[in-house]
């Protein structure tokens, strides 16, 4: 019994480096451009679609496909800002998540048209790791170091250059940027762009674990949304702890349990934290 | 240098500025003295182009301004401290001065600029790494004005700096006010500390109620009888 608690552990604080990847860019997002990002998950479905295309219609090799996912969606990212985003920043608060949860219904609808419903899956065979009893899938392995790398990347973006220092004004205080000479419009596409970028990463960490079809986003997004309320949303340390909370929660009451009562498990510790701290564990303060 | 020529502001259907002119010329300090609701804060955003005028122009070293949306108007060399100092709490000191000289022409000066600042105010140097929002309002209040220096700006407004400050740190920001003035910039600074800002000034204005009240040169404008009684009790 210990072994088997080890392992979902383990594997729960495997899951938590994604988790915390989709987080990230969720709140990033709501941190800087003030919206709920509905249809992030199915975002990364779409990277997906885009990677699976490549590697099994068109033959290209995985990583160039990889690539190539990380730019388109990093494309359709500063598409919706364009296109959708935009015109909703002065709408009140109902109409923007109103518009960016039809989207949820445009983006499924869309892969239905071109894939079709059946399950689409990359074919990559990667070894089963073992460190004495305890089993760790490669993929799920890579997934984790690679989400942390990008994490440390994007640390060090929103920390070391001019344009992070620019993004993380905005999120602060929109008018007093404009007085330090920054568009706030130019740092709004820039956000849903490395935030685009960052679903197409992430479907590449997902490709090789999972088979994707239209509806594969939906418990994504509702996971990600999660994570990041329970960390305190636009707090970027809040949704890291978060994510590796509702992680290794996840994985663990699997095992002790099953995984349908997993999934109430994760939504009663939400609503409790929800109860409890209404601003997340890391609330952002309230100040002026 | 700036120019401001009857314009007329509006919040909604709420009139704010009616036909107010002004004009800074270089390295002058120009005071604009008022009471609450004058219209002063609305008349500073309105030149830097947070607030659009409905009527008249705004024109800047020789240019319209009046059309340009506010982070171009940095770029030429206009900075202005918002009311309440609007320090980025969550950035530290350095990164707030840092995000000061975020446009192209200030980044590639940025070194020597912060050791100008640095020496002007040792105080930022010693809590460099500290959160904006750990800052007294003294030291928010000289920060948000070393921040706006490190665009290399010509003209500085300067909104109300001495609001909800002690009166030992009000004497010590009028302080820094006169050191930037003899740096040699140009000073445009809205105030309802009116005996402290006309010591500094060279000219100012009146404003209430959104109209230009009086104007005049320092001396001139001091002996108003209007003046005398009204804001200076004398």
């Amino acid at each position: 019994m210990s072994i088997l608690i080890i392992n979902a552990l383990v594997n729960g604080i495997l899951l938590g480096g994604v988790l915390a990847l989709l987080a990230f860019g969720m709140n990033l997002i709501f941190g800087v451009v003030k919206v709920i990002h509905m249809a992030y998950g199915q975002c990364v479905m779409l990277g997906m679609y885009v990677i699976y295309t490549l590697t099994e219609l068109s033959h290209v090799p995985f990583l160039a496909a990889c690539g190539v996912a990380v730019v388109v969606m990093a494309i359709w990212g500063a598409l919706l800002q364009t296109l959708v985003i935009n015109r909703l920043l002065s709408a009140n608060r109902l109409n923007q998540l109103l518009a960016l949860a039809g989207l949820i219904i445009v983006f499924e609808n869309l892969a239905h048209v071109i894939w079709g419903a059946d399950l689409r899956g990359v074919r990559i065979q990667m070894p089963l790791l073992s460190i004495g009893n305890v089993f760790l899938r490669t993929s799920n392995l890579i997934a984790f170091i690679g989400a942390l790398i990008a994490l440390a990347g994007l640390y060090f973006f929103l920390h070391k250059t001019y344009t992070g220092l620019a993004i993380r004004s905005v999120a602060q205080d929109v008018e007093c940027s404009k007085l330090m000479g920054i568009n706030p419009k130019t740092i709004y596409l820039i956000t849903l762009s490395v935030g685009g970028g960052l679903t197409g990463v992430i479907a590449a960490f997902f490709s090789p674990i999972y088979s994707v079809h239209p509806q594969f986003g939906g418990s994504f997004t509702m996971m990600a949304f999660i994570i990041v309320v329970l960390g305190g949303m636009g707090n970027l340390l809040g949704g890291f702890v978060g994510a590796f909370i509702i992680g290794i929660v996840t994985s663990l009451s699997a095992v002790l349990t099953s995984t349908e009562i997993a999934e109430i498990l994760v939504m009663t510790l939400f609503i409790v934290v929800v109860l409890m701290r209404p601003q997340g564990l890391f609330g952002i303060r309230q100040s002026r | 240098m700036l120019q401001v020529d009857t314009i007329d502001v509006y919040y909604g259907g709420f009139q704010a500025l009616f036909g107010v002119s002004l004009r800074v010329e270089e390295r002058e300090t120009v005071i604009t003295v008022g009471p609450n609701g004058a219209g002063k804060t609305t008349l500073l955003e309105t030149i830097s182009g947070l607030l659009r005028a409905k009527q008249g122009k705004v024109s800047f070293l020789g240019k319209s301004i009046d059309n340009e949306p506010a982070h171009k108007i940095v770029e030429m060399g206009l900075a202005h401290v918002p009311e309440g100092a609007r320090v980025f709490p969550q950035l530290t000191v350095f990164e707030n001065l840092k995000i000061g000289s975020y446009i192209k022409r200030s980044r590639s000066r940025m070194t020597d600029t912060l050791d100008e600042i640095y020496d002007l105010f040792p105080r930022l140097a010693e809590r460099k790494d500290q959160m904006g929002d750990t800052l007294s309002g003294g030291e928010r209040q000289m920060l948000a004005v070393a921040r706006s220096l490190m665009s290399n700006p010509r003209l500085i407004m300067l909104d109300e700096p001495s609001s909800g400050l002690a009166p030992l740190v009000v004497n010590l920001l009028f302080g820094f006010v006169n050191t930037i003035k003899k740096q040699g910039y140009s000073i445009l600074m809205v105030e309802q500390n009116v005996r402290k800002a006309l010591k500094l000034c060279d000219r100012a204005y009146l404003l209430e109620s959104g109209r230009v009240k009086l104007e005049g040169e320092r001396k001139s404008f001091l002996s108003e009888d209007y003046i005398r009684k009204s804001y200076l009790g004398i």
